[in-house]
This record gives C-alpha cells, structure tokens and sequence, in this order.
C-alpha cells in the first residue's frame, strides 16, 4: 500500500543537510579533534541512506547521477597519488609535507597533505557504502 | 520575502563597499540602514515586509513554548490521577494548509505538544488523523488546534 509520507520527505529534505554539513565538518575536523575520512564517509553515506528511505532507489540516483564503484576508484586513486608523490623528489613513500599558510578569508591556516589522504578514504568509504546500499536494494 | 531579504543583503554589501571596511560590524550596519530604507520603501513591494513573517515565526515559536508547558501539565495531571478514566480518540482534522513544509511543521506541532500525535496524513493532504489522549468534545479539541497552531503557521506563511 501506498501511504502519504509527506512528513517524512519533507523532514527529509531539512535533515538531509544538516547531516551532510555535519559530515563535512567532521572530516575536516579530524586532525585535531575526534573524527577524520572514516567517520566524515559514513555519515555523508548515512546521509545518503536517509535520502533512500524517504524516497526511493529511482529518485535518489536520478538526483546523484554517480557510478559509486568510480567514486571508491577515484578514492583509491588519490590516496595512492598522495602516497607516492614524494618519491618523486626523492623522499620514502607516505611522506607527508605540510606548512602554514595565510590564505585570502580564510586567514592563518595550516595545510597538511594528510588531508588529502583523508579524502581519498572518505571517497571510498562512500563509495563502498553506497554501492553495497544499491546493489542490495537494487534490482541490478 | 527571499527577494528582500536578497536586497537587503545587497544593500549591506554596497555599504561595505562605499566604506572600503569588510567587517561583521561594517556588514551590520548596512544591513540595519537597509532594513530601515526598505521599511521606507515598503509601499513599492507586491508582498508585506519579511520583517512581519519574521515576527510570525517568533510569535509561532513562543506559541508553540506556551501550548508545550500547558499540555505537559495536563498530561501530568492525567497520569497523575488515581482513577483511569480517560477518553481516548482518532479524529480526522480538517486543514487547508497548501504547501508541504505548512502541513509538516503543523504535524510536527500537534505530535510535539503531549497528549496529541498525528497518525496518517491523507492523500489529498486536506485531512490528518490525529490520536488524542484524553478527548471529551471533538469539535473543540479540532477547534483548538485550528485556532492556535493552523493560524499561526498561516500568518508564517502569507506572503
């Protein structure tokens, strides 16, 4: 049966960002405090998750056109690029540089390339989350 | 409301500009100076000021405290007494609220106040199932729904 979930996809709709900004702030936040690219993935996957309960498999990879199995291989790749990158000049693999900069807005700021290897683990475990999701819920 | 509150955000930033000082309190000020010229201009928009629906939404939420505390009360009062003799009910509520977000926020009012959860919403959206407590008079049980929260969203909500 059919039944009127209006209160459930327009909750849906609000939730969904406040989760997703709570992602993305946790990702960020995870050299200094708790969190990081496993936490910050899990709940952008939850996020997402949330996304296909109110609605259904159809509408929600109509709205997110991606393949999520190229989503864990750009992970994938970034890590290794991240990795391997400064063997280039000379350094042992995994060799993280980093530095403070004074960016334009932003102000004081110190950038570490581990962050870009957090990105690389938060796009895999999206991806992996949600392609088990889909190919679990799906008919493909 | 989202044109004005656009241009008055504009207004700010022009008056960021003329001062050459981009601060919050910079921003501010343009921003109170714009509220000022728009409530001078207010006879050239189509719609009332969105100060008004501001002041709605507060109006809403301090109804929304009152209405919270009196039905906990009552609640309590229920649970509280020694003899069970309530009067529990579904009745169907009439609302011609239009939009998704009017007939979410009015449901998610009479679920939050205690004593009252809506069960069903039906598929034309003109009618709610709502599960009351401890009912003795239908009519007035919808009536006082209607008269505070369905009224108070609809002030939110008209443009």
């Amino acid at each position: 049966m059919k039944t009127n979930d209006v209160i459930l996809q327009t909750t849906t709709k609000v939730v969904f960002f406040i989760i997703f900004l709570f992602s993305i702030h946790i990702f960020f936040a995870g050299h200094y405090t708790p969190g990081g690219g496993f936490v910050g993935g899990l709940l952008t996957t939850g996020a997402l998750l949330l996304l296909l309960l109110a609605f259904d498999l159809k509408t929600v990879r109509k709205a997110l056109p991606f393949n999520f199995l190229i989503v864990v291989a750009l992970g994938l790749l970034i890590a290794l690029l991240t990795s391997a990158w400064p063997m280039l000049f000379n350094e042992p693999f995994l060799t993280h540089a980093f530095g403070d900069y004074d960016l334009p807005f932003l102000g004081e700021s110190s950038l570490h390339t581990a962050t870009l290897f957090d990105l690389g683990v938060y796009l895999v475990v999206v991806g992996a989350g949600m392609t088990m999701i889909q190919t679990i819920g799906g008919d493909t | 409301m989202a044109f004005q509150i656009l241009l008055n955000v504009f207004i700010a930033i022009v008056w960021m500009l003329m001062n050459s000082s981009f601060s919050a309190t910079s921003f501010m000020i343009g921003y109170l100076i714009g509220l000022v010229l728009l409530i001078l201009m207010g006879g050239f928009f189509k719609h009332r000021l969105y100060v008004w629906r501001l002041w709605a939404a507060v109006k809403l939420f301090f109804l929304f405290l009152r209405e919270l505390t009196m039905s906990n009360i009552s609640v309590l009062m229920l649970v509280l007494k020694p003899k069970l003799d309530l009067q529990p009910m579904i009745f169907a509520l009439p609302t011609d609220l239009k939009h998704d977000w009017e007939l979410t926020l009015l449901s998610s009012l009479i679920t939050l106040t205690p004593g009252t959860v809506v069960l069903y919403v039906s598929d034309d959206q003109r009618t709610l199932y709502v599960h009351a407590i401890d009912v003795d008079d239908v009519d007035e049980a919808i009536y006082s729904i209607k008269n505070t929260f369905e009224r108070a969203i609809k002030e939110v909500s008209r443009p």
